[in-house]
């Protein structure tokens, strides 16, 4: 799912290289951290938070596949 | 900047010339280019002449060939690249097919997908949500690095089509009914897409109007005989 996130931000920002995804485990809850440049911010979020919202749908297809819950912020 | 698209180039033989008619154009359009993107127009063998005298050089004409296919076959190519690599990365086993746009998609240039495999169900989500974040994403990620628009259209195992004609007739019986009955008739609450097909069926009825209220996720469309629409006044025109 780490990989999921960071494939898809990298992909939309102007800076990938600067693109971090962190990952904490509780229990199967799966928490993922996005930090991406400060420029790129809006890139990840996109108007009224459509982007983050369709990378979390999409993530949430992978957690079910895993049996697992992931949660991802944007940092 | 003017873009060059052709260009002509004398050496000693036919072959030196077509290599540096080539290479001209490359550097004039800043793209490399191969003998399989130009037309080659060889306007003069040449001469070798005697002694000297008489000698005329090769000269060469070579033409860009027209590609008004490039832009949707690179959509294509880096399109399937993209999903293929997000449902590896999302777990799920599928395989995906490109397809003819289906008549729902005209208007805009696009590239369509049909995605099939086993537990499918998961891909399309509540009222098509995966389905949509996922083509929403394919096109933003493919756009950004072609640096052009994409227009990508995905589908599930024929979904969308079914969902689509499934919609229309359920647009036609409802009409139908409002019309014997005279009274309006509220729909579940759609996605902005489906309500479009709705709105679009009955665009042209000469008995209901449809009109969508609400807002987000609950947004959805109520069908109203044209009559009463017209005689209280609900005509706002508020559409989609």
């Amino acid at each position: 799912m780490k990989e999921l996130i960071t494939y898809i931000a990298q992909s939309i920002v102007d800076d990938p290289e600067a693109v971090a995804v962190t990952e904490v485990v509780m229990g199967d809850r799966r928490i993922y951290r996005l930090s991406v440049a400060p420029g790129d911010m809006g890139k990840v979020i996109g108007k009224q938070g459509r982007i983050a919202w369709a990378i979390r749908t999409l993530l949430r297809v992978a957690a079910i596949k895993e049996d697992a819950h992931a949660v991802l912020e944007i940092v | 900047m003017e873009r060059v698209e052709r260009i002509e180039a004398s050496a000693e033989t036919v072959e030196v010339a077509l290599e540096l008619a080539l290479r001209r154009l490359s550097e004039a359009r800043e793209e490399e280019l191969t003998q399989d993107d130009v037309e080659v127009e060889v306007l003069s063998r040449g001469k070798a002449g005697i002694l000297g005298l008489g000698a005329e050089k090769a000269r060469v004409r070579v033409s860009l060939r027209a590609r008004p296919e490039q832009g949707e076959a690179d959509v294509a190519a880096l399109g399937r690249q993209t999903l293929e690599r997000l449902l590896e990365l999302m777990g799920v086993e599928a395989t995906v097919r490109l397809k003819a746009a289906s008549p729902e998609d005209a208007g805009s240039p696009t590239v369509a997908f049909d995605i099939s495999g086993d537990d499918l169900g998961i891909l399309i989500g509540r009222r098509g949500d995966t389905l949509a974040s996922l083509q929403y994403l394919v096109n933003l990620m493919v756009s950004r690095q072609l640096k052009a628009q994409a227009g990508i259209v995905l589908d599930v195992e024929g979904y969308r089509e079914r969902r689509y004609q499934a919609l229309q007739a359920l647009a036609e019986r409802i009409a139908a009914r409002v019309k014997a009955t005279g009274r309006p008739f509220s729909l579940e609450p759609m996605p902005a897409n489906e309500r479009r097909i709705i709105h679009l069926a009955l665009r042209d009825s000469p008995d209901v109007v449809t009109e969508s209220a609400g807002e987000g996720e609950s947004r959805k469309i109520t069908i109203f005989p044209k009559r009463l629409f017209n005689r209280e006044e609900l005509g706002r025109g508020d559409k989609g």
